[in-house]
């Protein structure tokens, strides 16, 4: 706040409609469009998003099908997640879609990161790269599992390579793994424009010394990109967290192969919270709500830790 | 100097092709997807590579007709651009307050905002059902209006609030000294000054809920009002009654992609930076 205060009081010397010009009519008159301007907007979002957030917290705690009475339950609806294998499942999914997903994605998106800084045609590649961001999950996901299908694309490439017996991708073995492979996909693109960006900030001369003194390219990524974008990685690992937890779409459609909901196999805690709430005979809204504050809790404590992690000094540059 | 020139030949010699390797992937998909959507269902498993003989137009009226993509098309047109106008309607005077109008309530109120993009969908959908269901909004186009423009104030807000910002102060004060009302000033000046900013926010909005699964596939139930993720997964569902339409799938694939990748064409930079430049900054 301080900053913007001392950046406010400099044009106020040359023009009185500043706003640090507390007592003039003119900035009298735009704060009392202060509260006209934002409340619609707050209204919204506190109704929609907020109040439901803790309607959602209440409701965890108890026993309910959505309509009739409520019966308070303590904190049975976690522990009831705890004990079922179906949820011990998702989130351990949840949890490898995180770290397992989210680890190869960085890599691979600091490798092309480092690949694309100085290639021809960087442009094209990152337009391309980017675009399955941008395309609705069930559609990705649909061309996914098509290009996994028994007689599909990629076994006939595997055949033709001389293997005789390709795997059953979309059997509940393998299934996981394919969609992980496809999350990386997906994904990479966004994570590679981002460090692009901060890449491109780095200064020339700093690679220049670099090659002067010889380094390799893992010292140069070492110790000069990576601390120089350091910042940019907090941030995408923010990002990263908080989507990796609301995938939902990708694994869903994937059902198609096999019925209204994909093999439990497969599940990540928000297809758990949707199949309990919306999918199972009786809607069992406590457990579905439990979900949704583990989901919450977890997006919490990452964030938390996450800036904690890459809390430190930027290096100025 | 040794050292100098060892290392952009190997990199580079293994690198480009890897990065145009992983680009063409992209690329071959999404050509597969277009000829696919053009071949019978025989063709596609036994020449997945080739061109099709004789395109199977058919595979598209097929999907237009009979599983009504032409309806869900127009029921998502109708409902995406109503959410962009709406959303942009309410989230540019708060984000132009909430940059401009400095009082004490200013970084709360924007932290506050901030706090909905970490915030799953899966945690509200339940009161927002049981709270639709009161007022008679499920199953109704509207319904689900009201839920996309609220739910998309969070990241609009937030995306906005930085972007008036990042605007020059000049213009605004140059009204304000002509004695222009704020309210005046917001209207004339600043939202003609942001367009840029609020033509990207209406794109990745219109974007995000182009496809949007979740929020439909709960709040919507009759066949008539579905978007078009739900009539793709409707067509899923039926493939399995009605044995696999493989071609009609990818011509509704195809209905939901390239209306994408042609605003993607046209506006992608814009995209792009829209979608990534407020985490480098």
């Amino acid at each position: 706040m301080t900053a913007t205060a001392v950046r406010e009081t400099e044009p106020a010397q040359r023009q009185p409609a500043a706003p640090a010009a507390q007592s003039s009519p003119l900035a009298r008159g735009r704060k009392r469009l202060f509260w006209p301007f934002i409340a619609p907007a707050l209204v919204l979002y506190v109704v929609f998003y907020i109040l439901p957030t803790l309607a959602t917290a209440w409701i965890s705690l108890n026993k309910w099908a959505g309509a009739g009475p409520m019966e308070f339950a303590g904190l049975d609806n976690y522990r009831r997640l705890l004990l079922d294998p179906v949820f011990q499942g998702s989130f351990a999914n949840t949890l490898t879609i995180l770290f397992a997903v989210g680890g190869a994605t960085f890599a691979l998106s600091f490798l092309l990161t480092m690949i694309l800084r100085d290639m021809a045609g960087r442009k094209a590649v990152r337009a391309i790269i980017f675009f399955p961001n941008i395309i609705s999950g069930i559609v990705l996901s649909i061309l996914w599992g098509f290009l996994f299908q028994a007689e599909g694309v990629v076994n006939q490439a595997l055949r033709a390579f001389g293997m005789d017996d390709p795997p059953n991708w979309l059997g509940t073995e393998n299934l996981f793994s394919v969609i992980m492979i496809g999350l990386v996909w997906v994904q990479t693109g966004f994570f590679t424009t981002i460090l692009m960006a901060a890449v491109d900030r780095i200064p020339k001369d700093l690679y220049e010394v670099c090659d002067l003194e010889g380094a390799n390219a893992w010292q140069r990524f070492r110790h000069v990109t990576l601390p120089l974008m350091w910042d940019v990685v907090g941030v995408c690992a923010v990002l990263w967290s908080i989507s990796a937890i609301k995938i939902f779409e990708f694994i869903y459609a994937f059902a198609g192969a096999a019925g209204q909901l994909p093999p439990t196999k497969v599940w990540n805690t928000a297809l758990y919270a949707y199949a309990e709430a919306f999918a199972s005979g009786v809607p069992k809204y406590g457990s579905a709500a439990a979900t949704g504050m583990v989901m919450l809790a977890l997006v919490g404590v990452l964030v938390v830790l996450l800036r904690r992690l890459f809390r430190r000094d930027t290096v100025q540059f | 100097m040794a050292m100098t020139r060892k290392f952009p030949g190997p990199s580079k010699l293994l690198g480009s092709p890897f990065a145009w390797l992983f680009a063409l992937f992209s690329v071959a998909v999404a050509v597969w997807m277009l000829l696919t959507s053009l071949k019978s269902t025989r063709a596609i498993f036994a020449e997945p590579w080739s061109l099709p003989t004789t395109p199977q137009w058919d595979n598209y009226a097929r999907a237009w007709t009979a599983s009504d993509f032409a309806g869900a098309t127009l029921n998502t047109v109708i409902l995406v651009f109503g959410t962009a106008v709406a959303t942009i309607a309410l989230s540019a005077p708060a984000a132009y307050a909430l940059s401009r109008i400095l009082t004490r309530w200013n970084s709360g109120i924007t932290a506050f905002f901030a706090l909905g993009l970490g915030i799953p969908s899966q945690v509200i959908i339940l009161p927002l059902y049981v709270m639709m269901n009161e007022l008679y909004l499920v199953d109704s186009l509207t319904g689900l209006w009201i839920l996309y423009v609220a739910t998309s104030m969070p990241f609009t807000v937030f995306f906005l609030t930085g972007f008036f910002g990042s605007l020059p102060k000049e213009l605004e004060e140059a009204a304000a000294l002509d004695g222009a009302s704020a309210n005046r000033t917001f209207w004339q000046i600043m939202l003609p000054l942001a367009r840029s900013g609020i033509i990207t926010a209406m794109i990745l909005n219109i974007i995000q809920h182009w496809g949007e699964t979740l929020f439909g596939l709960v709040f919507l139930q009759s066949e008539e009002k579905a978007t078009l993720s739900l009539a793709l997964l409707g067509f899923l569902q039926r493939m399995q009654y009605n044995g696999a339409d493989w071609g009609g799938l990818f011509a509704g694939v195809c209905t939901v992609v390239l209306p994408v990748l042609a605003c993607y064409i046209w506006l992608g930079r814009r995209i792009i930076e829209g979608m990534t430049l407020g985490s480098v900054k």
